[in-house]
């Protein structure tokens, strides 16, 4: 969708500078292309059950097309400006705002327009509305000692007013924490318009394999950006965790022939530590934190049982399993609320893992998954959306290929969503905002961290060619460098 | 040189008259022959020449034989510990024992039956189709399953202990059925005993 407008747009955009008024309505094409995809929606929602038994194989589970929101509104960014030495980074700073705006998936975004749109001081919101424009991003650097100051301003076009306004410090780029201040502005941008903070100030941890053989942690800014490796052990690190406060990262990693362990990761000094091991020949891997952080969930698994233990963080004791001997469970994900823990579990058969939910202290556990004895069915990973309303979980549609998928929780019958449709597609990992899901993503073109956004659908590549493993995505990050 | 070259004519000259000298027809031979206690002792010498041949003889092949049973032995044990390191496969994501594993491991019984001070690590792989949590699970069954076959034939479960690296470390990293045949599996490691290793005897006692 945005990739046409936005050429379009540039089509337009040239005419515009040349000769005042534009001929083409920019707005009407988007209209016309929106009309488009509703119809391919309702279409595509009406044939998906038949659709579905033919090729799917989730019996009696009807997947289809079917996003909440299938148009955005029109955002455009106006040329930044700069004064007091401002002007060296303004357009640097923009970019950076305006493509994190487009990852918000939140609006068709306007920017990279010609520099001579910044016109004045002065708004022509009659120019900004005629091109189609509902919102209005302007901003100026200034020069503020060592770093800089950059003043933005949200207006509505449609109400020809300036909605918001906000003066944020930006450090010089040759500064580590330039790039997440832009993200921050980007971020409180995205809460003026739609009330939720955007998730542009946040980070992905992942594990990947390096040359040496080992596996190690490490992170990527949201937008792709400053890769970087943060462990480094002669282990197989796995399964990264984020702390609520986005301090520390909990993990899995076997080293040499010990088993694997749960190992945490202060980000601030790099230090690391072993949580005490439950027993001295189980392997201990999938952490989760509880939301409040005192808690540490994981999984005990010996060869004969799989169970989920928890650790008090706070007291550094009390390691205790909350789920019975004879089951084989793991990979426990917590409620926003705390209260209730998701898992992988076997208890239907060893190839055929359901997810299940249950009490945070354990207790009866229900099936989220759609499993229907005998027909085998293969879903893995859970992660619980931060809203509570979704849990993500990946599963094989067909044997051997692999679909992120989300069941509703506000629904009695976990209504399933499918959201990827091509190669495979593993281990989701739920953003802040609880709309945006990282994942690994296999295509032709090899393995990548992707994203996907729940409500439109709308995929995008994160870090492309590389075979990344259990990505974790951070908490908002606003506080932290 | 003058002295020297006078020297020799006067040395050779010396010798001829001394071999003059000494030319006498020799005396008749005795009519003299070994006594027979002579001829005894000789025959008892020889016989006793003859005795230390043999036995030196029979020592040598007493040592050879010696050697030779030594690296049969040495043959066996690095044999019993191929063997005992020899892995396992599984079929795709399965943890069961296949028929051709099960001969395997009846082969590694014998052998630790015979090796007491022998401990192993079993280590389950997987390959790299499914989730990699999921992956460690499984391996992690695998190893546990070939714990429990091995137990179930008399031997400690202290003598074993086991790890799942998951889909990591495949032995073949290519992407097709053959390479994953290859790494859905069990490795075997002698953590103890590695040089307590009898290999199992094979004429019953």
């Amino acid at each position: 969708m945005t990739g046409p407008m936005r050429r379009t747009w540039g089509g337009v955009a040239k005419r515009v500078t040349g000769a005042w008024p534009p001929a083409a309505g920019w707005r009407a094409t988007g209209r016309k292309a929106a009309a488009t995809l509703a119809v391919a929606v309702a279409l595509a929602t009406a044939s998906a059950p038949a659709a579905a038994q033919g090729r799917d194989s989730i019996p009696g589970v009807a997947l289809g097309l079917l996003y909440a929101t299938s148009s955005v509104p029109a955002l455009a960014v106006k040329p930044f400006t700069g004064r007091f030495g401002g002007a060296a980074i303004a357009s640097q700073v923009e970019a950076i705002i305006g493509r994190d705006l487009h990852n918000s998936d939140r609006f068709d975004v306007m920017d990279s327009l010609p520099a001579d749109m910044a016109g004045g001081g002065q708004v022509d919101y009659q120019l900004w509305d005629h091109l189609g424009a509902v919102w209005l991003v302007t901003g100026q650097v200034e020069g503020a000692g060592d770093g800089f100051e950059l003043v933005t301003e949200l207006h509505d076009v449609v109400y020809e007013h300036v909605k918001e306004q906000g003066r944020f410090p930006i450090p010089d780029p040759s500064q580590p924490g330039f790039r997440m201040a832009v993200h921050r502005v980007s971020d409180q941008i995205v809460k003026w318009v739609t009330g939720d903070p955007g998730v542009a100030a946040t980070r992905i941890a992942f594990a990947m394999a390096t040359s040496d053989s080992t596996k190690q942690l490490y992170l990527v800014d949201s937008d792709g950006e400053n890769l970087r490796r943060i462990t480094n052990d002669p282990g197989l690190d796995l399964s990264p965790a984020w702390s609520p406060s986005g301090d520390s990262i909990a993990y899995g990693s076997i080293r040499g022939t010990t088993p694997s362990r749960i190992y945490m990761l202060d980000l601030a000094t790099g230090k690391e530590s072993m949580v005490p091991p439950v027993g001295h020949d189980a392997m201990e891997t999938t952490p989760a934190f509880s939301p409040d952080g005192h808690t540490l969930a994981f999984t005990v698994d010996n060869g004969r049982t799989s169970r989920i233990y928890t650790y008090d963080l706070q007291h550094k004791c009390c390691a205790k399993a909350i789920t019975d001997g004879r089951y084989y469970d793991l990979a426990p994900t917590y409620s926003p609320d705390g209260k209730r823990i998701a898992f992988n579990t076997m208890r239907f058969g060893t190839t055929v893992p359901q997810i299940m939910v249950m009490p945070a202290d354990g207790g009866e556990a229900q099936l989220l998954s759609p499993y229907q004895y005998g027909n085998g069915g293969y879903y893995t990973s859970p992660d619980w959306s931060p809203r509570g309303d979704l849990i993500a979980f990946h599963g094989a549609i067909r044997a051997g290929t692999y679909h992120i998928l989300v069941a509703d929780m506000k629904d009695a019958g976990h209504k399933l969503r499918q959201l990827t449709w091509e190669g495979n597609n593993e281990d989701p990992s739920w953003a802040p905002d609880g709309r945006h899901i990282a994942f690994v993503g296999e295509r032709r073109w090899g393995f990548g961290l992707m994203v996907v956004d729940v409500a439109t659908g709308r995929l995008r590549t994160v870090v492309a060619g590389m075979r990344v493993s259990t990505p974790a995505w951070s908490p908002s990050l606003g506080g932290a460098p | 040189m003058i002295v020297r070259r006078f020297a020799v004519p006067v040395l050779a000259a010396m010798l001829v008259v001394a071999a003059c000298g000494k030319k006498q027809p020799p005396p008749p031979p005795a009519p003299t022959g070994p006594t027979p206690e002579e001829l005894a002792q000789r025959r008892a010498d020889s016989i006793a020449a003859a005795r230390r041949a043999d036995s030196i003889a029979a020592a040598r092949r007493e040592a050879e034989a010696k050697a030779a049973a030594a690296a049969a032995r040495a043959r066996a044990v690095a044999a019993a510990r191929t063997t005992l390191q020899e892995m396992v496969h599984f079929d795709f994501d399965k943890s069961d024992i296949r028929p051709d594993a099960e001969a395997i491991l009846q082969r590694k019984v014998a052998i630790l039956r015979a090796s007491p001070d022998v401990q192993l690590q079993i280590q389950g792989y997987c390959d790299e189709r499914g989730s990699e949590e999921y992956n460690l699970a499984l391996g992690q069954r695998r190893a546990e399953s070939v714990r429990k076959y091995l137990e179930g034939f008399g031997l400690s479960d202290s003598r074993f202990t086991i790890i799942s690296y998951g889909e990591e470390r495949p032995l073949d990293p290519a992407h097709n059925e053959d390479a994953w045949a290859q790494n859905r599996r069990d490795q075997f490691v002698i953590t103890a005993g590695a040089n307590a290793i009898n290999p199992p005897s094979t004429s019953g006692n």
